[in-house]
């Protein structure tokens, strides 16, 4: 029995101990202040970490309450957080400043935040800045114009009546007209939802804009019409302008009383729509990973990344943004993508492929094809038919081509490899700024034409391992024109090639040929 | 293997540039191909060093002597090269004879014999090795200036000398001077962590002529290096965060970027600057994509952010004339971002 005790005893101050160790302490602190501000002054709130609350009335005071809460691992660290942190209230009747004060570089081991409740006239102007974390950020009652900008948290905005602008990044903006709009709103965020609820019969113009997410509305939105991932469209007989911008999230304007359930995506095709550019990001959001697709593969999204194993008929693949990878293609393929890397593989038909930014592989393209990308690098492992090669800025690589070739890029180097098993091969390449290497087997036959412009002659160099080729210097402007031309091995295809600020090098050695595998 | 007793008997001559061309060509190529006799051969080049490190001692009459009946009259060749004379303690030419008794014994027996494994001691390896003054560092220099006494007398394969000057600044002091430019290929071996090799990363990172295919290459090789080195050196994504900011070559730049987005451990703050610096006014959008791509890892990760880097980030995803996946991979990047 006496052991038994002993244990227990030992046990619970262990325990407590334990809980001592673990603990962190935490201090709170309560200011309250009044002020007198004109009717229609301004209140300027700046609170990096808490919650504030904003609610408008009648008379002439700001009512000031701060909830002060600093949390640290020791007393040590507590005492110096104190210190650290300060309220801060200045101004005058026009403009009222009220501000938690932290210093630039503060211990991490610390943490503050500040609750600030604010009663002020209804007509005064509000503007809150520099809010980095909130729990909530609110403003209620207030006839003025608000400014609301934070990094994360969740922003209501009630019964605000004067011009409104919110911006933020994370959370959620929760937007309750409780009386028709009438002065501009504009609302934007990155990665938050934008829910707006207004009364029935309110009339303003929408202008809504998100990429990943959808565009919901209850009202009966007319004459609508997108430009791009931007939709324009007017409620009741138009009027002010309420704007709603969410780059990941959804934006949506809702009918007092009815819920988000309701709500009908503004987003879904509309035959009578002419096409143009950018409608690809009218298409929802989607994420798609399958093994493979019996038939053709048809995938329109706005944001997508598309995995598919294998498509046994034709694929078209059009996306905003995302990454796009195939792995086999029977038929033709066809993907665009305004950007995005593009991941392609054993492609049998035709290939088309574009990127507006972004790299682009290509395992095999065997009837060739066209491949473009704004600005990446472009990779080819074996083209076996005809194929031109686009690249706004990146290197251009292949390994092996057997037909006809076209690689052009405007800033980086462009890298050929001709098939060992052809004795000659049309080609071009071109580059604006880098070098072309064009490595070929000792007995490939052309007829050459490279040209290098350059304005450093002595650093940029013609490599020819072929005898039977004249070189020529010239000078054009401030820059010198080398241009090496002949016959290798009795003449052949024409292989044309441009450098500008770069090397040429056409190198012969000796090849080993790719070998593809055949479908199964 | 036959081919490499013979060529292994080739060796201490072509240690004394003493075979014809054509056996020295043919030794050479089998050196290179060869494994074992590459170890072969560092182990006499290693030993021949040594060496040569070794102050002049007046060899005893009869220490001479009985050496030279010990050995036969083949070894002694006429292109041995005489030590240099220095006044050093006697224990120090004592310890030295016996390495060259030694030394001597390890090269007639490789000429005699067509295999015979390297007997050095360690015993008489120690011994030279605190008799001998520490190897000076070799310099990669863009020029420099050596006294006659500092270089080898042997010439090691055929460099190309070119540009050859003599010189004579005061002829009373009996010096001249012969000034040349050298091509010799170097290797430098190493581990990726040791400073030397970083540095001559670094340099051929950022202060390579303008030949972008080899620096396209240095890049790639960094990345495949160090991407599976635990903790690089600062310097390596340093560089390439100079490479980043500088280079005029689009291709380049797009590699410098995704490298330094494989080599996040050791990212400093110069280097997330360069990345921002990237995001915010690169005109290739590749560029822009994978300096965004690497601050999202960073953002993922926790690592050090600052509000310049913040507010890039929000403004390039609300940027609407950016590239929409520049814009979607900010997007993402700041919502894995915690305040603090």
């Amino acid at each position: 029995m006496k052991t038994t005790v002993r244990t227990f005893i030992a046990v619970a101050v262990l325990a407590s101990s334990t809980q001592l160790f673990g603990a962190s302490f935490a201090v709170s602190s309560r200011v309250v202040r009044e002020f007198p501000v004109d009717p229609a002054g301004s209140v300027w709130i700046d609170n990096p970490f808490g919650s504030i609350d904003v609610i408008g009335g009648d008379g002439t005071v700001i009512s000031v309450t701060a909830d002060r809460t600093l949390t640290a691992p020791d007393t040590m660290t507590l005492k110096e957080a104190s210190d650290a942190v300060a309220l801060s209230f200045e101004g005058d009747t026009k403009v009222r400043l009220i501000r938690t004060l932290l210093p630039p570089m503060r211990n991490v081991r610390w943490a503050v935040a500040v609750n600030y409740v604010v009663r002020v006239p209804r007509g005064v102007n509000v503007k809150i800045g520099g809010s980095k974390s909130a729990e909530h950020i609110r403003v209620a009652n207030v006839n003025g114009s608000v400014t609301i900008n934070g990094f994360s948290g969740v922003v209501m905005l009630e019964g605000v009546v004067g011009a409104s602008v919110v911006n933020m990044v994370n959370g959620r903006i929760i937007y309750d007209y409780t009386q028709k709009p009438v002065a501009r709103a504009q609302v934007q965020a990155v990665n938050a939802d934008i829910d707006m609820w207004l009364p029935a019969n309110s009339n303003f113009e929408w202008v809504a804009n998100t990429i990943n997410g959808d565009m919901l509305s209850t009202f009966n939105v007319k004459a609508g019409r997108f430009n791009g991932s931007v939709f324009h469209g007017a409620v009741g007989s138009g009027g002010t302008t309420i704007s709603t911008e969410s780059m990941m999230g959804h934006v949506a304007i809702l009918v007092k009383g009815s819920n988000l359930n309701d709500a009908q995506s503004i987003r879904n095709n509309d035959p009578a729509h002419p096409a143009g550019p950018g409608d690809v990001l009218r298409q929802p959001a989607k994420k798609i990973q399958m093994p493979f697709v019996t038939g053709d593969f048809v995938f329109a999204a706005s944001v997508a990344d598309v995995v598919v194993g294998e498509v046994r008929g034709n694929a078209r693949v059009e996306t905003g943004a995302g990454e796009v990878e195939l792995g086999a293609v029977f038929g033709q393929c066809n993907v665009t993508s305004l950007g995005g890397p593009l991941n392609l593989g054993d492609i049998m038909g035709s290939l088309f492929a574009h990127t507006g930014a972004g790299d682009i592989i290509v395992r095999a393209a065997r009837m060739g094809g066209q491949v473009t990308t704004d600005g990446g690098l472009i990779r080819v492992i074996y083209a076996g038919g005809p194929m031109t090669l686009r690249s706004g800025g990146g290197d251009i690589i292949v390994r092996q081509f057997s037909a006809f070739m076209d690689a052009e890029t405007s800033s980086g180097d462009v890298t050929l490899t001709a098939d060992p098993g052809q004795k000659t091969i049309k080609a071009t390449a071109r580059t604006l700024q880098g070098n072309i290497v064009l490595n070929v087997s000792p007995r490939f036959a052309a007829d050459i034409d490279a040209t290098i412009l350059t304005s450093d002659p002595d650093v940029n160099e013609m490599h020819i391992d072929f005898n039977g080729i004249s070189v020529r210097r010239e000078q054009v402007g401030n820059k010198t024109r080398i241009r090496a031309t002949g016959k290798i091995n009795g003449g052949g295809e024409h292989v044309e090639l441009y450098a500008e600020d770069g090397d040429i090098h056409i190198t012969a050695q000796n090849i080993t040929p790719l070998r593809l595998a055949n479908p199964k | 293997m036959p081919d490499c007793d013979s060529m292994r008997e080739n060796m201490p001559l072509l240690l004394t540039e003493s075979l014809d061309p054509a056996l020295r060509e043919l030794t050479h190529q089998h050196i290179e191909t060869c494994s074992m006799c590459v170890a072969e051969w560092s182990a006499y080049k290693e030993t021949w060093q040594i060496l040569d490190t070794l102050p002049e001692l007046d060899v005893p009459a009869r220490v001479k002597q009985r050496f030279l009946a010990e050995v036969s009259p083949a070894v002694v060749t006429p292109n041995v090269i005489p030590f240099r004379r220095r006044l050093a303690p006697r224990w120090l030419a004592q310890a030295a004879a016996v390495v060259i008794i030694a030394g001597g014994a390890f090269y007639g027996g490789h000429r005699l014999t067509p295999r015979v494994e390297l007997t050095p001691t360690p015993a008489q390896i120690t011994a030279i090795q605190q008799a001998a003054p520490a190897a000076p560092f070799y310099s990669i220099a863009e020029s420099r200036v050596l006294p006659a006494a500092s270089i080898s007398p042997q010439i090691e394969g055929r460099p190309d000398i070119q540009n050859v000057q003599f010189t004579d600044a005061s002829p009373s002091n009996n010096q001249i001077g012969v000034s040349f430019d050298i091509t010799s290929h170097v290797t430098v071996t190493g581990r990726p962590t040791d400073k030397s090799m970083v540095r001559l990363l670094r340099y051929v990172l950022e202060n390579e002529d303008k030949q972008s295919p080899s620096r396209s290459r240095a890049i790639d090789w960094v990345r495949s290096t160090y991407a599976h080195v635990g903790n690089p050196d600062p310097e390596i994504t340093e560089a390439l965060a100079n490479v980043l900011r500088n280079d005029d070559n689009q291709g380049v730049r797009i590699k410098a970027a995704d490298t330094l987005q494989s080599l996040q451990s050791t990212m400093t703050d110069g280097t997330r600057d360069a990345l921002v610096e990237a995001l915010k006014n690169d005109p290739n959008p590749a560029v822009r994509i994978k300096a965004v791509e690497a601050l999202a890892k960073l953002a993922r990760s926790g690592g050090n952010l600052d509000p310049d880097m913040v507010d890039t980030l929000r403004r390039k995803a609300s940027q609407g004339d950016e590239n929409v996946y520049v814009r979607v991979k900010a997007a993402e990047a700041l919502s894995s971002i915690q305040p603090r």
